[in-house]
């Protein structure tokens, strides 16, 4: 009887283990692959959840940011491009996160940070901004983007400039700012706008991966900026812009066409700006544009 | 009167005390406050806002949770245990029984509450030491106010469990319609606004009906958003005086009110 219980033990020992082992495996393997292809998932609209926090607005605000931040981290470490839908669920969030919580800064500017450059979506972002410009009417950071938005993306330099002065009249902000809208105006669509806006915002961040996005995006900004500088020699010496950009290295006024970061093609506008063909968004594996 | 009263509460805090479940609720409160230092580096600047949030909802949430496993239990166990008999034999009328009781566990969740802000103020500090740069609008005199604010918070709550211990029979059912008013009395607020604004905006017509019966439900329960001030402390937003006054003011008026019905009530019950 005991050497019967006994060997049921150890069969149940040697055979349930690894079973257990194995299938414990296969599961959390399986999940990974679940969330790998998931679609976005789901936000309450900020009507429900507000009242479904009961009370804990601000902490439910935080953790559906960190659901956000984390959905674009997880697609951008797979190297998986966020889709237009993807981009839906992700501007939604922040839309809610600020319902939530209208004072929090980190969606504002993780929303300048991604919904204009990797989206695209000007409107978007200056909507979020100016939503938080209502609440956070002490912050001059916000007026500044969405005045960087006109500049740079929109070429609206009016409006651009209004929000500039508006940031700067705001008490506590930095002196730069009452000659940057001089200076942006004269610089316009030019990657020197991008270069002194990037700057900044990457003197403030602390956030880690946005901070290796934004240093790349400086690089690829600095290197476009360098080959403005010497198209403006070439374009004052010449009174006409080279047929290529090859040409400013052939004329000696470039020691070589630095590469861009993102594996583009450097190219001029027609408006004299310099652009490349990535336009310094990493490179995706499927088309989808 | 006043002896007897406070005699009553200091049993009534000691009993709460000497609960087992004290220690889980405050180990469940560091284990937040610990949470916290580890989660606030996923942040990328407002990091004196998460600090503030997940501190105060600590507090809170600790609060409640004392309130309604402790402090229903101390209410609940004189009449569940029949001690309640030995209780009323003494020198006490019923209206000093009440009044003991819930003063005990005011002081009981005051107690707490105080331990918990002396971890909770080392958590903020560190982290703000630790990332000073990301502490901009913080201010420690508006996250004081709002810790004293939970506390007046807790204490309409315990009123609401004395009030409902007085005229049940049994401890769940007070804690089911404690939790109940609780849910939408923290709830009311947002959804009267909301509909007020729906109606504005003449999107749903439906619902004047709702919203009249809505309207007595807010006379009724307490707006428990009026002691939320977890938002300006997270923020350091300004508080005029005015606004802690009448919160504090409106809180006291209705625990006054709720233990006077409690009173008037529990005189007239019998025991068996």
């Amino acid at each position: 009887m005991h050497w019967r219980r006994l060997g049921i033990n150890a069969l149940m020992l040697l055979s349930m283990v690894p079973l257990y082992l194995i299938l414990h495996s296969a599961s959390w393997k399986q999940r990974e692959e679940v969330r790998r292809s998931a679609p976005p998932g789901y936000t309450m609209p900020a009507a429900f959840s507000r009242v479904l926090a009961f009370g804990y607005q601000g902490l439910l605000s935080d953790y559906e940011f960190l659901r956000a931040i984390t959905f674009y981290g997880d697609r951008s470490v797979k190297q998986v491009r966020m889709s237009a839908e993807d981009w839906d669920f992700f501007a939604y969030s922040l839309d809610v996160v600020t319902d939530l919580d209208p004072y929090f800064l980190d969606p504002y500017v993780l929303g300048e940070g991604l919904l204009t450059w990797d989206a695209q979506r000007f409107d978007t972002a200056n909507a979020l901004l100016r939503k938080g410009m209502e609440y956070r009417y002490w912050d001059w950071q916000l007026p500044y983007y969405v005045g960087f938005n006109h500049f740079y993306f929109l070429k609206d330099y009016a409006t651009g400039s209004e929000y500039l002065m508006q940031a700067a009249q705001i008490p506590g902000s930095p002196a730069f700012l009452k000659t940057l809208a001089a200076r942006l105006a004269y610089y316009g669509g030019k990657s020197q706008t991008a270069l002194i806006f990037l700057q900044q915002m990457l003197a403030q961040s602390n956030s880690e991966t946005l901070n290796q996005r934004m240093q790349k995006r400086l690089l690829a900004l600095e290197r476009a900026v360098q080959i403005e500088e010497a198209l403006q020699q070439y374009r004052s010496d010449f009174g006409a812009d080279p047929a290529a950009l090859k040409d400013l290295v052939q004329s000696g006024y470039l020691q070589k066409l630095p590469p861009d970061p993102y594996g583009g093609e450097w190219g001029i506008l027609r408006n004299g700006r310099v652009y490349s063909t990535s336009k310094f968004v990493d490179p995706k594996p499927d088309s989808r544009e | 009167m006043l002896k007897r009263v406070g005699a009553l509460a200091v049993v009534t805090c000691k009993e709460g005390i000497r609960d087992r479940s004290l220690f889980g609720i405050l180990l469940f409160a560091l284990f937040v406050l610990g949470l916290n230092v580890a989660v606030a580096g996923f942040f990328m600047r407002d990091l004196g806002k998460v600090t503030v949030d997940m501190n105060l909802a600590a507090l809170s949430f600790a609060g409640l949770l004392l309130v309604f496993f402790i402090g229903i239990n101390l209410m609940a166990k004189d009449i569940d245990k029949k001690t309640i008999h030995l209780v009323l034999s003494k020198p006490f009328s019923r209206g000093e029984y009440i009044y003991g009781k819930y003063l005990g566990l005011v002081l009981l969740v005051v107690c707490t509450l105080a331990l918990l802000l002396v971890f909770s103020t080392t958590t903020v500090a560190g982290v703000n030491a630790m990332y000073p740069e990301y502490f901009g609008g913080f201010s420690w005199s508006v996250y004081f106010w709002a810790v004293a604010f939970i506390g007046v918070q807790l204490a309409l709550l315990c009123a609401i469990v004395v009030f409902f211990s007085a005229i049940t029979t049994s401890s769940f059912i007070t804690l089911v319609f404690s939790v109940a008013t609780y849910l939408v009395g923290v709830s009311i607020e947002e959804v009267l606004f909301y509909l007020k604004s729906q109606a504005a905006a003449g999107e749903v017509a439906a619902s004047e009906t709702l919203r009249a019966v809505l309207e007595i439900v807010a006379w009724l329960v307490p707006n428990f958003s009026a002691f939320d001030l977890k938002t300006e402390a997270a923020h350091g937003l300004a508080l005029e005086p005015v606004r802690l006054l009448t919160s504090a003011g409106y809180g006291l008026g209705y625990v006054l009110i709720l233990l006077w019905l409690a009173t008037l009530i529990f005189r007239r019950r019998e025991f068996n």
